[in-house]
């Protein structure tokens, strides 16, 4: 396939998240997220789009088709999401795979592997029993310096009160009873829900 | 500090509330009339709250302040028409910023505000109400033509429909009167038993989005309402800003929202009123108080380092400091996507061709595969927004169109 059969979506979320929804798998080893440049090297990818002048990246995280850009900059995301489009294009065109696998001891990883089995706990015996509530289901994706990613499904996908679930309800039950999570990242792409729990109306 | 924030469950707010939130450092206690599945589990930052019925709202959020005193509540926010009033009466009841209660009630109401709006003077259409149950033939005898018939209390006009002749007016009146009648119309009781009648207003329609601060109004932005609405139904599509009217023209805006605020007694927080301006000068629709609707407050951003309109609303309910209130400087716009047909949704084609036209920022398609299309005047749920900036509002404005022209809804007729 040539890079412009490969059919990208950008979905912002805010002026400092926007996922890309892409045509064609990137990494197909569960979820690698990338906290800085240093981090991103050895996988092109990310290195590329740390590398985006003036964006003020900050974050990329990869998980199969999808791929989730955080940054500081208040270049809009037209702008950022150009350079976004081009880096993946070229990552898919090279090579070498466009993410390296997670290296089996890198930075916290058994911190982060205690954690997952944690958070796994919590999702299994209080997270998805509530949310089962509403038809919805939460996945733990993966944990990577304490960082919990996330992906909705059934009734939360799509739903309009999703950010108020992750927030108020999952957000809040980690720093309870997993204090040592620093953050909670949803990478669901909720433009595919197709049964949300709360369906929005204009007010 | 930490913020009530009033979020029913169907509103697109949700999200860009949730972030301002996150972004200022502010906790929240979100309410909605529907219980959240972890309310349970963080009973400080989840309530239900009887948000359609104000003054048991304000009761149950005064017990949930003494049953959670240590999460003391710094302020409220309501983000549409009936959390407005509620907002309203729990900002009394906790002693908290807001608007005096009956100023929200009249603000809500679409009778009472117009009857206020004109005892004061403001220019608003001639109006008359009427039960639905009222012989419309009657009714269209004595009518204004061109004239509009208007539910009470439906959003995003749904159910206004203009009618030029009495055959229109009477078939327009039944309409209504069906579109009531559905449950979720009629569930808000007595204002679903009545319609309003009154004179189509031509002119030019604007869009003004404001922040009272001690009866003051401070104005956010002017949106140029591109697409003659001329009915019959009344559907928003594109809004750009700044508003190309001339300056005399805005100033005579500013002011007639502002006296329209002042009559209704409104006081603090966002206000988003609709007018219409013609030679005669401009003409007051509505005034609510609340924000901008839908998802389109993500069109605005303000100096310093794009902030949010819902982070002015936050800081200003919370008593923080407000930056400047200058919106950016460049232009920008919003499409409110029409439902084109009424179906089932089966897909969205063209979005990505969309997405790429220049100028556009995004393009958010808030439908969902199987959900049911309802055109206006029926419907009131538009299936997605585009946004688009620019250093021109013609740029904006053409960017949107063409956006749009790749945009093919897939829908499976009734």
């Amino acid at each position: 396939m040539s890079p412009a059969d490969v059919r990208i979506t950008a979905e912002p979320i805010d002026n400092g998240r926007c996922k890309f929804v892409v045509s064609e798998p990137l990494h197909s080893g569960g979820v690698r997220r990338f906290a800085s440049a240093a981090e991103a090297q050895g996988s092109p990818l990310a290195e590329a789009i740390f590398a985006i002048p003036d964006a003020g990246i900050a974050e990329v995280i990869v998980s199969g088709n999808l791929v989730t850009v955080v940054k500081s900059g208040t270049a809009a995301w037209p702008v950022v999401g150009k350079a976004v489009g081009q880096a993946i294009r070229a990552a898919l065109a090279g090579g070498q795979p466009a993410v390296a696998p997670k290296p089996a001891a890198a930075g916290n990883a058994s911190d982060d592997d205690t954690l997952y089995e944690r958070v796994a706990d919590l999702f299994e015996h209080d997270v998805n029993p509530m949310v089962a509530r509403h038809g919805g289901r939460v996945e733990l994706i993966d944990v990577q310096d304490a960082v919990v990613m996330v992906r909705m499904a059934g009734g939360c996908q799509g739903c309009g009160m999703a950010d108020v679930t992750l927030r108020q309800g999952i957000e809040a039950m980690l720093q309870q009873h997993v204090p040592e999570v620093k953050g909670v990242v949803d990478i669901t792409d909720h433009t595919a829900g197709s049964n949300p729990y709360f369906a929005a109306a204009k007010k | 500090m930490r913020l009530l924030l009033l979020l029913p469950t169907a509103t697109y707010r949700a999200a860009a509330f949730v972030e301002a939130a996150r972004r200022l450092g502010v906790d929240l206690t979100v309410a909605s009339e529907q219980p959240s599945a972890f309310q349970d589990a963080n009973p400080a930052g989840l309530v239900t709250l009887d948000l359609s019925h104000p003054d048991h709202a304000a009761r149950q959020a005064h017990a949930f302040a003494r049953a959670q005193r240590a999460q003391q509540l710094h302020g409220v926010v309501g983000v549409d028409d009936d959390t407005a009033v509620a907002a309203a009466a729990i900002a009394a009841e906790l002693g908290l910023l807001g608007n005096p209660v009956a100023a929200a009630r009249a603000a809500r109401g679409k009778h009472e505000q117009r009857t206020i709006l004109a005892a004061a003077g403001v220019p608003v259409p001639r109006f008359t109400l009427h039960r639905l149950d009222e012989d419309p033939h009657l009714i269209a005898a004595r009518a204004p033509f061109p004239c509009v018939v208007k539910p009470l209390r439906l959003s995003a006009s749904r159910g206004v429909i203009r009618a030029d002749t009495p055959a229109q007016f009477v078939r327009a009146f039944e309409r209504l009167r069906r579109i009531l009648s559905e449950p979720e119309a009629a569930a808000c009781g007595e204002p679903a038993r009545h319609a309003l009648v009154e004179e189509y207003v031509s002119g030019s329609e604007y869009a003004l989005e404001g922040l009272l601060v001690a009866g003051e109004l401070r104005v956010l932005a002017l949106f140029d309402k591109p697409d003659p609405l001329e009915g019959p139904y009344f559907e928003e599509t594109i809004y750009v800003t700044p508003s190309r009217l001339a300056g005399s023209a805005q100033a005579q805006i500013a002011a007639c929202a502002q006296r329209a605020a002042t009559a209704l007694g409104l006081t603090e927080g966002p206000v988003h009123a609709e007018l219409r301006y013609n030679e005669r000068g401009p003409w007051l629709i509505e005034l609510a108080a609340r924000p901008i609707g839908g998802r389109c407050s993500s069109a605005l951003r303000f100096e310093p380092g794009s902030v949010s309109l819902e982070e002015l609303v936050l800081r200003h309910a919370l008593q923080m400091e407000l930056p400047s209130l200058e919106r950016e400087r460049r232009a920008a716009g919003v499409m409110m996507i029409p439902v084109s047909r009424a179906g089932m949704l089966r897909e969205v084609r063209g979005v990505e061709a969309a997405r790429v036209v220049p100028l556009v920022e995004g393009v958010e398609i808030t439908a969902y595969p199987g959900q049911v299309l309802v055109p206006w005047p029926e419907g009131s749920r538009y299936p997605g927004f585009i946004f688009a900036r620019g250093d021109t509002v013609e740029g904006v404005e053409t960017a949107l169109r063409a956006a749009h022209r790749h945009l093919e809804f897939v829908v499976d007729a009734d």
